[in-house]
């Protein structure tokens, strides 16, 4: 069984499915979307973050380094190229800026952990999602922990980006969950391989047959696409995908406003905050923009 | 510094050490002073009052002894003298020569702050350092005027700058939230008539009358008034207070009643305009009660300034400020609670600490009033009623001359709150003859016929029961201090009067105007409640920031026989709370899981969400468990109500003295970490416990035992302060009215003061669990388990104030888990402090036979305790706040439910005066009102399943408040929970404010 690393789990979000949920963000994704959001879940190794503004400026991470690899003058704070992931810097730092980004837990770990909260979902209709990264990169891992968390009685979603292999889809996970989030960014293919790394025609392709099988299992299925300005966020898009999710026979979806708070992420595990050279990624979503594309969804009969 | 306790305050050692040029200066300023009120006959006049000469010395030196000098009134003549007087009446002892000068140079607000933090201390009678402070006041009002204006408008533009443009949006997304209402999903087994329990079909716009009063109560400034202590003040001088016209001792019972009924016969019955209540607490619209026998005198320095401070200022009349000086105060300035007890015990040890400001405050010294009269008996007595129950105990054999005295003077409080009642009920009828409009000439009939009836016989209906209730507060109010009185169970004891009333009712259109007319009756209570303020001088202004009289209500839970106690008139009281959204009454709610409905949790977290503030959630079964010990019985524990703040008191059988002191923790802390020396103070109080320095501490547990011992010397003391204080309250005031409505004094023959009630204990509120837990955590888990650190540069970095120790500083916030954060080992620790302060203070009895309990709230204290206090292990920096009554630190989690997980952990059995938990949640924009009291509902739900004994939740954003700071004008009601009550934000302290916004902020 493939073992993931675990980012984070995230306690009391109000954001990631019905009620009050716990979050588990798996590390590693199949796709490599320019705006992700989650940079830290992007690679599925263990990688070393630097947070500045936590930094007590201590220095004593410079002491114990071996390779050196620690300077104030580097703007990433850390020369990854000679970093060795020993993480001695890590395990001496005081005040938390320097972490270990991704951890092994087993499956009865993680649902110990999450289990505290139980009574909350129990009052708020609430759960546990697994989100990422793609959980589906490891399928026998999350089925294991999709089955666990049902046998305890807690309800579960998954969050996809949808580039898996349907048969395994259907057999590690699909029995085990409740509601699963599906993302659809791009109808243009060449689109999808500029923005995201790869092709779209199997992301649409499970799609259309998990949605087909879950309207029969009565499993919710819900598409979201995230409006990022300028690529996802053109009415040429949005009319694609409502059109396709019409098709499909769906009725309701959810639109997911960009936000720029991702390129602090990328700045503490040493990428350049890098926007290309449109000034509407360095802000919030113009409410505007939201309103228009929930106008052509429901139009084509979609609520949001 | 050695302890100094001398009453006269002269140097400890006698030796003196050479003069100053401060002590030149200070010797000149008080020759001014003096050639000025013996020359300048304007200023003399002040020195005479009715009952002769000022007579009184104020010395003034420095610890050293490099200031001494003394200034004396005497016939009217005023000296300055060399040396201190050993029968001197006040010294003021600064720290040092600087100390003075700063002294002599500082705005108001920091002369209040130089007391506070010990650069001066006074030993001796403070009604005359108050009156000295007056005289001086006469010299330098004008200048403190410009002062106190220059401090208001330098604060505010120092914000204005920092925030020029309001921010419009976010004060409309406040004001605009009672604009959506929910309606029930379920009705409740109790409610018999509304057909949507929620109400949702009327808001404060249907009530003309209503928002009306409330435009008064946000525009109008209170006002000193002198009714009362004029009038009883008046009595005393005619008839005597230590001994009677024919020189005989007082029993104090019946001194207190003869007054009480002279000044309830006495004083005008005033009925405001448009009101269905009669009766007020003061002859103002909004009144300032004076109490000269408890803690008036501390506004005497203050009389001329009281108008101009920046924080909760009072109109006072030039006629007032000469009244109550120079005919009411002189009279008490020996006689009242703390300087009787500064005399008859010698100014003890445990009252010098009470007057340093930073350990502990016990509330005796200004009431002895937290708890909830039977309103039930009077309501369905009467007055009259229960006289005649008292006769039936006189008659009842051979009863002894005390308790023969102690039931005569409860008839004759009885009888004055008849007399009181029919002085309305004719001044109701001949406004009503006067009366040209129609409906009010009808209005004012009713309200006749009202009087004639309550308080004196039983109510009949909903409109009588109001006002009998109303009467009895007045009265009640006369005779005890304003703070913390409280109103009980009103929706279970109003429903059966409301029952009566619908039930005679035929059609559905009378009903639903009745219901309306029921809300505009609670709204009208509501709005005599905050006819009357408590008198705080300047420095309780930082010290009980915003506070009104904190007179609670409590809704809900479960009836005395254990069936559910939600009915019609606690959604009445729910919609009032929504429409009003004021601070007081102070509305509490209790929920009983398993019992109590889902819809009326939802309704109260609905109330929350549109007031932002209030009501606060109880768990029924968590506080009953934690009361278990005492074996109430069980028909009086189901009927328990929250008092002052969140406390339970079993309504009408308990005298539960609930807040009889305020209890700073982290101040044991502090001395256990320098061998009993509390820091601020520079004050060696409490016992050896060994020096961090010389490594005396080699485990944990012997550093956990220093604090131990050193917190159980700071409860000792001030258990021995309180109960000298109760003595006083027996020999200054008694409360006979009070007695009289409290179950068993009857039967007993014995007032309150002495434990007649059936159930008598004290509570403290013990603040700063959250950081004394969090700083032991840091100590155990740095210093002894993981040997990072070792104790001392601990100590050297706290003492520091973590100055150029940032790695040490960043272990201690980052690497310690926090109470709060999920923490068993955390939740063990916060369990074992609670349990020691339980046990602590539980095996004390008060001066009523009854037993000490421990609570974990906080008032407004843990701001100033905070300030008061240095650094400490956990990372708090010195002068900063503590959190909220036991609210986790900000930064124990990412995540609002292991905080709500860990505070339910805690047992209830160790907090049998209850907590105050505050969550600060916040709605993200765009998110239904459904969902969002989902969640809300959620939080609370859980906590109480899981055990969690009270929650208080502000709902709003700390960009909020940050613009109501800047922009008062938008924000007069915004109202905010501090640990147990509610104020106007606009109307704190700045560190208070500053506090709120700090606080976590979590999404719901």
């Amino acid at each position: 069984m493939k073992q993931p690393l675990i980012l984070e789990i995230k306690g009391n979000s109000l954001d990631d499915g019905p009620g009050i949920r716990s979050v588990v963000f798996f590390k590693g994704c199949p796709l490599a979307c320019t705006w992700c959001h989650n940079p830290e879940s992007k690679r599925m190794g263990v990688e070393i973050g630097f947070e500045a503004r936590t930094c007590a400026g201590c220095d004593t991470c410079m002491g114990v380094c071996p390779e050196k690899a620690i300077s104030r003058n580097n703007p990433f704070f850390i020369d990854r190229s000679t970093c060795t992931l020993c993480f001695q810097c890590v395990d001496t730092c005081p005040s938390g800026a320097l972490s270990r980004i991704g951890s092994s837990m087993s499956v009865a770990e993680i649902v110990s952990q999450v289990i505290r909260d139980k009574p909350f979902y129990d009052t708020s209709g609430g759960g546990v999602t697994l989100s990422g990264g793609e959980p589906a990169m490891f399928m026998d891992f999350a089925g294991e922990l999709l089955k666990a968390l049902k046998a305890a009685g807690i309800h579960t979603l998954i969050e996809t980006c949808g580039l898996f292999d349907p048969d395994r889809f259907n057999n590690c996970i699909y029995p085990w969950v409740d509601v699963i989030y599906y993302d659809i960014k791009l109808i243009d293919q060449d689109a999808h391989v500029r923005h995201c790394g790869v092709s779209n025609e199997r992301i649409l392709n499970n799609f259309k047959a998990l949605n087909t099988c879950a309207r029969d299992d009565e499993i919710s299925i819900i598409p979201r696409t995230p409006l990022i300005p300028g690529i996802t966020d053109t009415p040429e898009n949005i009319k694609s995908i409502a059109e396709f999710l019409s098709s499909c026979g769906v009725s309701e979806a959810r639109l997911l406003p960009y936000h720029p708070l991702w390129q602090e992420k990328n700045c503490k595990i040493g990428i350049s905050p890098n926007t290309g050279n449109s000034p509407e990624m360095d802000q919030w979503l113009d409410n505007r923009v939201l309103e228009n594309c929930r106008a052509i969804f429901e139009a084509a009969g979609i609520s949001i | 510094m050695l302890l100094k306790t001398d009453a006269a305050g002269g140097t400890a050692t006698g030796a003196k050490t050479g003069k100053t040029l401060t002590h030149l200066l200070v010797k000149t300023l008080l020759h001014t002073v003096a050639a000025s009120f013996n020359f300048r006959p304007g200023l003399k006049k002040y020195l005479k009052t009715d009952q002769g000469w000022l007579d009184f010395t104020v010395g003034i030196r420095t610890e050293s002894g490099s200031v001494e000098t003394a200034i004396c009134f005497k016939n009217g003549r005023v000296s300055v003298h060399k040396a201190i007087p050993a029968d001197c009446e006040v010294t003021l002892i600064f720290a040092s020569d600087a100390a003075v000068r700063k002294l002599l140079g500082a705005t108001p607000t920091e002369q209040i702050f130089m007391l506070m933090k010990s650069h001066l201390r006074t030993v001796g009678n403070q009604s005359y350092m108050n009156l000295f402070f007056f005289f001086l006041s006469l010299l330098t009002h004008k200048k403190q005027k410009k002062l106190m204006a220059g401090e208001q408008t330098a604060s505010l533009k120092a914000l204005q700058k920092t925030a020029p443009e309001p921010k419009t949006a976010l004060s409309d997304e406040l004001r605009q939230r009672n604009t959506y209402r929910m309606q029930a999903d379920a009705i409740d087994p109790g409610v018999k008539y509304l057909a949507d329990p929620y109400l949702s079909d009327c808001s404060l716009s249907d009530f003309p009358r209503i928002k009306e009063f409330l435009e008064v109560h946000f525009t109008k400034t209170a006002e000193v008034c002198t009714e009362r202590p004029k009038l009883v003040t008046d009595w005393y001088k005619k008839h005597g207070f230590e001994t009677d016209a024919g020189g005989n001792s007082w029993i104090p019972e019946l001194r207190q009643a003869h007054a009480f009924k002279y000044l309830m016969e006495n004083r005008a019955p005033l009925i405001r305009k448009n009101d269905l209540i009669a009766g007020t607490t003061t002859s103002k619209e909004i009144g300032v009660v004076v109490y000269p026998d408890s803690h008036g005198t501390m506004i005497w320095g203050e009389l001329l300034t009281v108008p101009h401070r920046s924080l909760n200022p009072y109109h006072i009349s030039r006629q007032t400020v000469d009244l109550l000086h120079t005919e009411v105060f002189p009279y008490w300035a020996r006689r009242n609670f703390k300087e009787w007890v500064r005399d008859q015990y010698g100014s003890p040890l445990c009252q010098a600490i009470d007057e340093r400001f930073a350990v502990y405050f016990i509330w005796k010294q200004a009431a002895l009033s937290h708890t909830i009269p039977d309103f039930p008996k009077i309501m369905s007595r009467g007055a009259a009623g229960i006289i005649e129950e008292i006769r039936e105990q006189l008659v009842s054999g051979n009863i002894s001359d005390t308790r023969q005295a102690t039931l005569e003077a409860m008839i004759l409080c009885l009888e004055g709150l008849i007399a009181y009642g029919n002085n309305l009920a004719r001044q109701a009828g001949a406004e009503a003859a006067a009366e040209t409009d129609p409906n009010r000439k009808a209005e004012l009939e009713h309200l006749a016929e009202i009087c004639r009836q309550v308080p004196a016989y039983p109510a009949r209906n909903l409109d009588e029961a109001v006002n009998a209730m109303w009467v009895t507060w007045v009265g009640l109010h006369m005779e005890n201090t304003n703070a913390g009185l409280s109103l009980g169970r009103l929706d279970h004891w109003l429903q059966p009067y409301f029952e009566a009333d619908m039930a005679s009712l035929e059609s559905t259109d009378a009903r639903q105007n009745y219901i309306r007319h029921a809300i505009e009756m609670v709204a009208c209570f509501y709005m005599r409640c905050t006819d009357h303020l408590p008198l705080t001088p300047d420095l309780t202004n930082w010290y009980f920031g915003g506070s009104s009289s904190d007179q609670a209500i409590t809704l809900g839970g479960v009836t005395p026989d254990g069936q559910d106690a939600v009915c019609d008139m606690t959604y009445i009281f729910l919609k009032v709370t929504e429409m009003l959204s004021i601070r007081d009454p102070n509305v509490n709610a209790r929920f009983h899981p398993g019992i109590n409905s889902d819809a009326y949790l939802k309704r109260l977290c609905e109330v929350n969400f549109i007031t932002a503030a209030t009501p606060s959630m109880h768990n029924d079964v968590a506080v009953m468990t934690s009361l278990e010990e005492f074996n109430y019985a069980p028909e009086d524990l189901r009927n328990w109500s929250a008092t002052g703040c969140v406390e339970p008191t079993l309504s009408g059988r308990h005298i539960g003295h609930t807040n009889f002191q305020m209890m700073n923790m982290v101040a044991a802390l502090e001395m256990a970490l320098n061998n009993g020396r509390h820091p601020l103070m520079d004050w060696k109080l409490g016992p050896d416990t060994g020096l961090v320095a010389q490594e005396d501490f080699k485990h944990f547990d012997q550093f956990f035992n220093a604090f131990c011992r050193q917190f159980r010397f700071l409860i000792e003391q001030s258990i021995e302060y309180n109960n000298m204080l109760g003595r006083a309250h027996q020999y200054i005031r008694p409360t006979p009215l009070l007695s009289s409505l409290i179950g068993d004094c009857i039967e007993k023959g014995k007032d309150v003061t002495h434990g007649g009630a059936r159930y008598n204990s004290s509570g403290a509120a013990c603040i700063g669990l959250a950081d004394v837990t969090d700083s032991l955590m840091v100590i155990k888990k740095l210093v002894f388990d993981e040997k990072q650190i070792s104790f001392a540069e601990l100590k050297k970095a706290v003492d520091e104030n973590f100055e150029n120790h940032p790695a040490l500083y960043a272990m201690a916030t980052k690497k310690v888990p926090l109470f709060g954060s999920g923490s068993d080992e955390a939740v063990e620790m916060a369990e074992r402090i609670a349990k020691f302060a339980h046990d602590t203070y539980g095996s004390h009895t008060n001066y009523r036979g009854g037993k000490y309990t421990a609570g974990f709230w906080s008032m407004s204290n843990h701001v100033i305790y905070g300030t008061l206090s240095g650094a400490l292990p956990s990372g708090k920096l010195a002068g900063k706040a503590f959190t909220p009554g036991l609210t986790p630190e900000p930064n124990a989690s990412a995540s609002l439910l292991d905080n709500i997980r860990d505070v339910a952990r805690l047992n209830p059995r160790n907090m049998n005066n209850n907590i105050a938990f505050n969550v600060k949640v916040v709605p993200g924009g765009g998110d239904k009102r459904e969902a969002i009291i989902d969640r809300m509902f959620s939080y609370v739900k859980t906590y109480f399943d899981l055990g969690g004994m009270q929650m208080q939740m502000n709902v709003v954003t700390s960009e909020t408040l940050k613009d109501a700071m800047a922009h008062p004008e938008n924000y007069r009601n915004l109202l905010v929970r501090i640990s147990g009550y509610n104020a106007y934000f606009v109307t704190l302290n700045s560190d208070l404010q500053k506090e709120l916004i700090e606080r976590a902020e979590y999404g719901v």
